[in-house]
């Protein structure tokens, strides 16, 4: 098929993705990431340590209830999806694995702020810019202020680490 | 009223859609921040913009005629906090969680990494989540401004139509030509950058790739060479 022959401009694709986005929002709610993910960690700990133990966390007792009936999930699971099997059509699915030790901690790292910034605010950077902002709720405008100060503060040291 | 399995649906197809116009696109949020800081490049960026456009003409018309479904959501000093710390994190790791996904569709072992360190991070943290104390405080998240929890309330363009009666796209449109004027900008540095680099023959890449060795040399779409960090095996 000719579309996974040649790559698409951003901006077209953005533009899709925001208007199918319109109608998610009237199904639903506007395209968010964190949620899911959070859902899928309450799950996969509950499945290691049993229902009855993560009952006695709070956050999980009263704010995520662990369920596989959680919209939120699904998104995150079809963008793994969608991704594999454009991969796959277009023949750029290969396995990539980091070559440096430096970068597994990076990544590391990056992954545990990622998750601990997420819980604490409530949004992720998809909520964030693709959800908050355009509702014009003031969390957005906030979050946005963080998150460019943060991506400011991370390509500071990233190049620092780098040029070290 | 939809049901559960139809929202689980509409969310897969929803996901489907943005995994398969993500990885074609190569678009990524991480560098639409970084690579307009590091390196100058708005390709990502420009995206996010468009995109921020669309939805706030769009959501905001719905919320006029009392449809859509938005966030009933507790404003608070915790999320600039947070989304500071995800800044940093996501600069580390390469990818946000977008395109943490899309790149574990790909086979990217390094994405898989980050998504995995990403879900214990949130585990851990709600370990910390309390009903009585900030922060995380669900005592303090009522919907209303309270000062010692670090709250503002919640407020929003459905707020804000409420309290003024004036029609929420009247304010979504005030924030699509402030978001227009940003893109504007953006369209006139890079011509500006374009007309110098045309004076300046024969182009080179970023000078930020001379100074570190290790970043990877790529091409934007405009043909021109630029650099990368080289994070998650890009």
């Amino acid at each position: 098929m000719e579309f996974f022959k040649k790559s698409l401009d951003p901006i077209v694709a953005l533009a899709i993705i925001a208007v199918f986005d319109i109608f998610l929002f009237q199904i639903v709610g506007a395209w968010t990431v964190g949620g899911g993910e959070t859902m899928i960690a309450g799950l996969f700990v509950k499945a290691l340590v049993g229902a009855k133990e993560m009952n006695r966390i709070p956050f999980w007792r009263m704010v995520f209830k662990p369920t596989w009936a959680y919209w939120k999930i699904y998104i995150s699971l079809g963008m793994g999806f969608g991704a594999l099997v454009s991969a796959i059509l277009s023949k750029e699915f290969y396995w990539r694995v980091p070559k440096h030790l430096s970068e597994w901690v990076m990544i590391t790292i990056g992954g545990l702020l990622m998750g601990v910034g997420i819980r604490l605010s409530f949004v992720c950077n998809v909520s964030t810019f693709l959800g908050l902002t355009p509702e014009m709720n003031l969390g957005g405008y906030l979050a946005v202020s963080g998150l460019v100060i943060g991506a400011w503060v991370g390509t500071w040291v990233y190049k620092k680490i780098l040029e070290a | 009223m939809i049901t559960v399995d139809g929202q689980c649906l509409a969310a897969f197809v929803f996901g489907t859609t943005v995994g398969v116009l993500v990885q074609r696109s190569r678009w990524c949020n991480t560098a639409a921040l970084r690579d307009a800081m590091l390196f100058k490049s708005y390709r990502n960026t420009k995206a996010l913009l468009v995109a921020m456009m669309i939805l706030t003409v769009g959501f905001t018309a719905m919320i006029s005629f009392g449809n859509g479904n938005p966030m009933r959501f507790d404003v608070g000093i915790n999320q600039f906090i947070g989304l500071f710390l995800f800044g940093i994190g996501m600069v580390f790791a390469g990818a946000c969680t977008v395109s943490s996904w899309v790149k574990t569709g790909e086979g990217n072992i390094g994405a898989l990494w980050a998504l995995l360190f990403l879900i214990v991070g949130l585990f851990l943290s709600s370990l910390m989540w309390s009903f009585s104390y900030w922060p995380l405080a669900g005592q303090t998240m009522t919907g209303h401004a309270n000062a010692a929890g670090l709250q503002f309330g919640w407020a929003d363009a459905l707020t804000l139509q409420r309290d003024t009666g004036i029609p929420a796209i009247f304010f979504g449109l005030i924030q699509t030509a402030a978001l227009y004027a940003l893109y504007r900008r953006i369209l006139k540095r890079e011509r500006a950058t374009l007309a110098v680099e045309g004076e300046a023959k024969p182009a080179v890449a970023a000078p930020v790739a001379t100074v570190s060795p290790t970043l990877a040399k790529t091409t934007d779409d405009a043909g021109r060479a630029s650099a990368a960090l080289p994070t998650l095996g890009d």
